[in-house]
């Protein structure tokens, strides 16, 4: 059984009896890191106590600190953690809360999750499960998408038979009129799982076999289907938003072309070089399928536009994006504070409608880089370990979520997402003025991060002209160059710092030992001190 | 101590999925563990070519700064830092030399931590830098910094425009002799085995070969999962495996040894 932290489970807010009316009195919040931050804020706004969970490696996580009772819920792997459907439902009721939000990630998509709460008589904050499985299949998401005349990805629509020689010559027929390169994708796929790019028919075979393969490992589901690479395209984004009586709205748009192997590292609102009618075509299409689907709660349309200039539906989130504060800000809408109004069951709020009455026309525009624990100069590799400073830029239309502290240390366990730094301004040339502003600020120190590629984004002439396209980083980004660069600055001012000063800098400007000039010795000690400083960046 | 010799971690020989050349029985002393240090560089990846997983394998050209600056030293118009402690100078400032020409450079210190780095040479530049010493984890063995001034050498973080750097100081008569004794090294080491170590934490998902298997550079050695991703760890050179250090299922740190190449 799970413990808690209080066992006093009457409200424990002081300003709980103030507050005249809340969505619910108590949410547990199935997460961790900045979005398990970002839904304990929207909890205390609208006087709501929040419930967190936390493995062994997030005891001491801000998260858990920022909300009013926390619930251990395993080690550190997700899967013995985060991951616990019924470890997480049984927390629930064990804390009295009402309602869980899953953030993104984890659990947020798994239709047996949302029928697990459903069935424990909670409310899952999210679209309800029907339609996370529904929308969840990407073959029912397209063929929906068909059913009300929104053209989808060319390709197909049922499932690619794989391994079955007999088929081999028509599913290569339908490859030929798709055309070639293609993707093979997985039927129940994110996150590039079970994705395969395949230039000739005669690798077609191989790649079904591969990529159901993997998609069943990944997804317990082998289903594959084929898909136009669509190059170069941008990635543009629809926030939706539904109520229980099926009314849908578009909230607005979001370019989140800047991907790395289909991680988003960059997303901005309004989507760059969209007029007017445009927008409103896109919205009113992401709606259709909304609809259709009979989404509630907040979800996300996401769409390919071609160099031509054309839309193609690509599939439904049924979650809260990571992204989603661009829209908060040029729409002025709490998203997280409607999702929970929603899943309590109320019609769209008057903000709500009005702001999806502006949603083509966005106040200002909001651009949003991820700062994640990877290396940019290495191919975006993973670099967990201990952050040793960490200050985040603050000022005038700046906006920061993070669940990170200086010291906390970066999990290997989890997603490498550490920080979003948000910029808000009147139209997108002072956006990224902010944004440049706002990062040269911004000091981490400890690990490396996808800092210096966000520096490079905020100073490039191809982004200020919106030249944007998924293919951007590979076109414009030579991170070992960049490194390289940087690197020789490093060196003469660690070197000219140690020749002049005799003692180190400290954090704290205490100096440390001089170097005393020894020998190298092969005693080993060198290997310690390595060691432990490996074991502190890179936990087992 | 009229010259120290300043590079970013250089002395790597053998730390990673190994260079053929240098790779075996390098001292752990000489071993880097930051991965920044460490000289590998991924396959680039393009656009929507995301599908198979990273290929980390060893480049003939190391990632880390190919630039060396050798020789960082007084030319004059310093206060030399002859023992400890100096005055709390808030300006370094003189003629250094770098591979040998001299150079105009400044560090104008802002705090403990933070100095702009003014740089003469065209084109003149103005950088901010953060300057930190490396430290390990409180409380681990080695902390304290008696291992470090034994070994004679220092090391630093720099973070220069969101760069983190790793750097070692050390003194001209050290790198000399380190040099020599890494020199050596390849000289017994040519033809020799290959370790393969781990150049990435995370768990081991599967391993392709077992001792006795002939394989070719390039061949998939292993897969490790780390932060939700697949990377796929490949052969440096053709060889036969001569030992599987590890199984699936295990936990692997920076610097574990994976399996032995001959």
């Amino acid at each position: 059984m799970a413990t808690s932290r209080s066992e006093s489970l009457p409200s424990l807010r002081k300003d709980m009896e103030s507050a005249t009316a809340a969505p619910f009195r108590r949410v547990l919040v199935a997460n961790r890191g900045e979005i398990a931050v970002r839904i304990i804020r929207a909890c205390h706004e609208l006087g709501m106590e929040a419930v967190a969970i936390y493995s062994d490696a997030d005891a001491e996580a801000q998260h858990v600190r920022l909300a009013d009772l926390a619930v251990r819920i395993g080690p550190p792997p997700p899967s013995e953690s985060y991951l616990r459907i019924e470890a997480i439902v049984e927390a629930a009721q064990a804390t009295g809360a009402e309602a869980i939000h899953p953030g993104y990630g984890f659990l947020a998509e798994r239709a047996a999750f949302a029928r697990a709460v459903e069935d424990a008589g909670l409310v899952f904050v999210g679209p309800p499960s029907a339609s996370i499985d529904a929308l969840g299949d990407k073959l029912h998401a397209r063929r929906t998408a068909r059913d009300v005349g929104v053209a989808a990805v060319p390709g197909t629509l049922e499932p690619a038979p794989v391994d079955r020689p007999d088929q081999v010559a028509s599913i290569i027929a339908e490859a030929e009129v798709i055309g070639f390169p293609l993707l093979v994708k997985a039927a129940a796929g994110g996150g590039g799982r079970g994705m395969r790019r395949v230039v000739s028919a005669a690798d077609l075979p191989a790649a079904l076999a591969g990529g159901s393969r993997e998609a069943a490992s990944a997804f317990g589901d082998g289903s594959v289907y084929l898909e136009r690479e669509i190059v170069p395209a941008r990635h543009i984004e629809v926030q939706l938003l539904g109520d229980v009586t099926g009314h849908v709205v578009a909230l607005g748009e979001r370019d989140c072309s800047l991907q790395r192997r289909h991680q988003k590292l960059v997303e901005e609102a309004p989507a760059p070089g969209l007029s007017r009618e445009e927008r409103h075509d896109l919205h009113a299409m992401a709606v259709r399928v909304a609809t259709a689907a009979g989404l509630q709660n907040a979800a996300t349309a996401e769409f390919l536009r071609s160099p031509d200039g054309a839309f193609y539906f690509l599939e439904v989130n049924t979650r809260l994006q990571v992204e989603h504060g661009v829209t908060e800000l040029v729409s002025g809408l709490d998203i997280v504070r409607e999702q929970f109004w929603l899943a309590a069951g109320r019609p769209l709020s008057a903000e709500a409608l009005a702001a999806a009455e502006r949603a083509a026309d966005p106040a200002g525009h909001a651009i949003e880089v991820r700062i994640a624990a990877e290396d940019p100069s290495r191919d975006f590799t993973p670099t967990p370990g201990r952050i040793r400073r960490w200050l985040m830029p603050s000022g005038p239309g700046v906006r920061v979520d993070t669940g990170i502290e200086s010291g906390d240390r970066v999990p290997a366990e989890y997603d490498n997402l550490i920080a979003k730094i948000l910029v808000h301004a009147g139209d997108r040339d002072a956006a990224i003025a902010r944004l440049r502003r706002a990062l040269d600020e911004t000091e981490i120190a400890g690990i490396q991060t996808t800092l210096p590629f966000h520096r490079f984004v905020a100073r490039s002439e191809p982004f200020r002209a919106g030249e944007l396209s998924t293919g951007w980083v590979g076109d414009w980004w030579d991170g070992p160059a960049e490194f390289r660069r940087a690197a020789g600055v490093a060196l003469l001012a660690g070197g000219l710092n140690a020749l002049t000063s005799g003692h180190a800098m400290t954090p704290e400007g205490r100096p440390s030992s001089p170097p005393t000039g020894d020998e190298p010795s092969a005693d080993g000690r060198w290997r310690h001190a390595a060691h432990a400083a490996a074991t502190d960046r890179w936990p087992s | 101590m009229s010259h120290r010799r300043v590079s970013p971690g250089d002395d790597t020989n053998g730390t990673t999925a190994g260079r053929p050349d240098a790779s075996t029985a390098a001292p752990a002393q000489d071993r880097i563990v930051d991965p920044r240090a460490v000289r590998v560089a991924l396959a680039p990846v393009a656009a929507h070519a995301e599908i198979d997983p990273i290929v980390v394998e060893p480049p003939a050209v190391p990632v880390a700064p190919a630039q060396r600056i050798a020789g960082l030293g007084v030319l004059g118009g310093m206060a030399a830092p002859a023992s400890g402690f100096g005055a709390s100078d808030v300006v370094d400032q003189g003629i250094v030399l770098i591979d040998g020409d001299p150079v105009h450079i400044r560090l104008d210190r802002l705090g403990p931590v933070h100095g702009v780095l003014i740089d003469d040479r065209t084109p003149a530049s103005r950088t901010s830098v953060l300057l930190l010493p490396f430290e390990p984890a409180p409380g681990a063995p080695g902390s304290g910094g008696a291992a470090v001034q034994r070994s004679g050498v220092e090391r630093r973080e720099v973070v220069v425009d969101g760069w983190r750097v790793e750097i070692e100081i050390e003194s001209e008569r050290r790198a000399s002799l380190r040099e020599r004794a890494r020199r050596g090294r390849e000289e017994s080491a040519r033809g020799g085995p290959t370790e393969v170590r781990a150049i990435i934490p995370g768990v081991v998902v599967s391993v392709s070969v077992v001792a006795g298997d002939a394989i070719v550079a390039g061949q998939q050695l292993l897969v490790v999962e780390a932060m939700k991703m697949q990377n796929e760890l490949r052969a440096p050179r053709d060889g036969v495996i001569s030992r599987v250090a590890i199984g699936a299922g295990r936990t692997i740190e920076v610097g574990d040894l994976l399996l032995v190449l001959e």
